[in-house]
């Protein structure tokens, strides 16, 4: 069970994760402008700051009696912490700089010609943006996948602290294993372990022959 | 894009890396000297009293207390993996106890004996006055959310447990239920408004930020026996035993009054 709430987490993750941030890579990667480093860096935050950080923050910001979590719990009845939309947030926010990164280099490394013919025969950019940079930068854009995929499977800090541990609603495997190995279960922290490894060993084999491909 | 910095560049970095080394260096070996020091490891229940008693017990010795907080599960499995502390101030009796067991500390002691509350965070169309019975509060419609420190792990959340279930409770409030890491987090979790209602430690409700709220004891909590244990490796056992002793004096049990804990 919390395998599968797992890979829910880290599926639907990726999904939001890489359709919002591809607009975002394919910017950074064309274009120059001032501020972009700005940008840049803040994006990479997450990559050097803590989780238990986030937690912290977002422990705050979505509260119930917070603004934001105020919001949230008018709009849509339940409130934000504690549930599985919520450790979903947690967990994309910490995963933007995986999104990015391998997006954003094989966008800036796609041959400068295609993008001159395509705008020279007509196209928008938006249009250049979907029939011609999506369709070259597959493997990246997988690259990008499987690592937030991962990336969110492994994620515990961020969801220890915004996730309340409920059975099938947030307590997902890292945590699950934590809490194994604290009440001194280590038979169970070994099968999830266990669980685990191979999984992330084949994904990880998958991005590193998607990455050699370019 | 990285590049690499030129090579003046890369002296400056290279003296400013020496700089940083011998500054570390430094004070790490400033900070041996003929004090003894003692390494504890406290159960993050007992952090507000410890602090008190550690001053107290510094000002009377010419040792000092080094104090790690973390939950009693993870001090327990530190220990079996030859972590250098001391003293091991338990939450429960069970640790301590299995420590003994397989030789790894000595005999335990109870220091402690802690309380199980409801607590809520005063807002205002609450009065603290109004709630009697714990049971009839936690199944209120205004409670959506209890956060209760995980049964499995926190020995106050075993007792909140045990306390919901002889009162039948289990089944009805499962929904509500937010399980967090240790008593204090689920303490967090009610003054900061991201649950209803929290299975605390009196001690918490009894601390400067438990003013913002009202608790309500729970009598079918069974109390928390808190054991510690000296560490079998520990090299300063004579000054674990005097801190051992201290616990058990007249002046420490008014500390831990003060604090909840009988």
């Amino acid at each position: 069970m919390p395998l599968y709430l797992s890979i829910k987490l880290a599926t639907i993750s990726t999904a939001v994760l890489i359709i919002s941030t591809m607009p975002i890579a394919y910017v950074l990667a064309r274009s120059d402008w001032k501020g972009k480093m700005f940008v840049e860096s803040l994006l990479s935050l997450p990559l050097v700051l803590p989780p238990t950080m986030f937690g912290f923050f977002l422990l705050y910001i979505l509260s119930p009696i917070s603004y934001i979590g105020k919001m949230w719990g008018n709009a849509f009845g339940s409130p934000l912490l504690f549930s599985f939309t919520g450790i979903v947030l947690g967990s994309v926010i910490y995963s933007v700089p995986f999104a990015i990164q391998p997006m954003k280099s094989v966008f800036a490394k796609l041959d400068k010609r295609l993008y001159e013919s395509a705008s020279i025969l007509g196209l928008s950019p938006i249009a250049v943006f979907f029939r011609v940079a999506i369709p070259n930068s597959v493997s990246g854009i997988m690259a990008s996948a499987i690592l937030v995929f991962l990336h969110s499977i492994g994620a515990f800090g961020v969801i220890l602290m915004i996730g309340g541990s409920i059975p099938n609603e947030t307590r997902v495997v890292s945590v699950a294993i934590f809490e194994a190995v604290l009440s001194m279960d280590y038979e169970k922290a070994w099968m999830l372990s266990a669980m685990l490894l191979p999984i992330s060993y084949v994904f990880l084999l998958v991005v590193n022959k998607l990455m050699k491909e370019k | 894009m990285i590049t690499l910095p030129k090579v003046r560049e890369m002296k400056y970095l290279f003296l400013v890396f020496l700089f940083l080394i011998t500054v570390l260096c430094g004070s790490s070996f400033s900070a041996e000297s003929d004090v003894k020091v003692l390494k504890v490891a406290v159960a993050a229940n007992f952090i507000e009293p410890f602090k008190v008693i550690s001053a107290d017990f510094e000002k009377r010795t010419n040792v000092k207390v080094e104090a790690t907080y973390s939950s009693s599960g993870a001090f327990y499995v530190q220990i079996l993996n030859g972590a250098p502390y001391d003293i091991f101030l338990s939450a429960d009796e069970e640790r301590p106890r299995l420590l003994y067991d397989n030789g790894f500390a000595e005999k335990p002691f109870l220091y402690a004996t802690g309380f199980v509350v409801l607590w809520q965070r005063k807002s205002d169309d609450t009065t603290c006055q109004e709630r009697k019975n714990w049971q009839k509060l936690v199944q209120s419609k205004e409670v959506k959310r209890i956060a209760i420190a995980n049964p499995k792990i926190a020995p106050y959340g075993d007792a909140s447990q045990q306390a919901i279930a002889s009162a039948k409770l289990d089944v009805v409030l499962n929904d509500k239920f937010v399980f967090a890491q240790n008593i204090g987090e689920a303490f967090h979790y009610a003054l900061t408004g991201s649950v209803d209602v929290a299975f605390c430690a009196l001690s918490s409700a009894l601390s400067s930020k438990g003013e913002n709220g009202c608790y309500l004891l729970i009598k079918e909590a069974p109390p928390i026996k808190q054991y510690g244990c000296i560490i079998k490796k520990s090299n300063n056992q004579d000054v674990a035993n005097q801190l051992v002793e201290f616990l058990s004096s007249k002046e420490v049990r008014l500390i831990k009054e003060g604090y909840g804990y009988r």
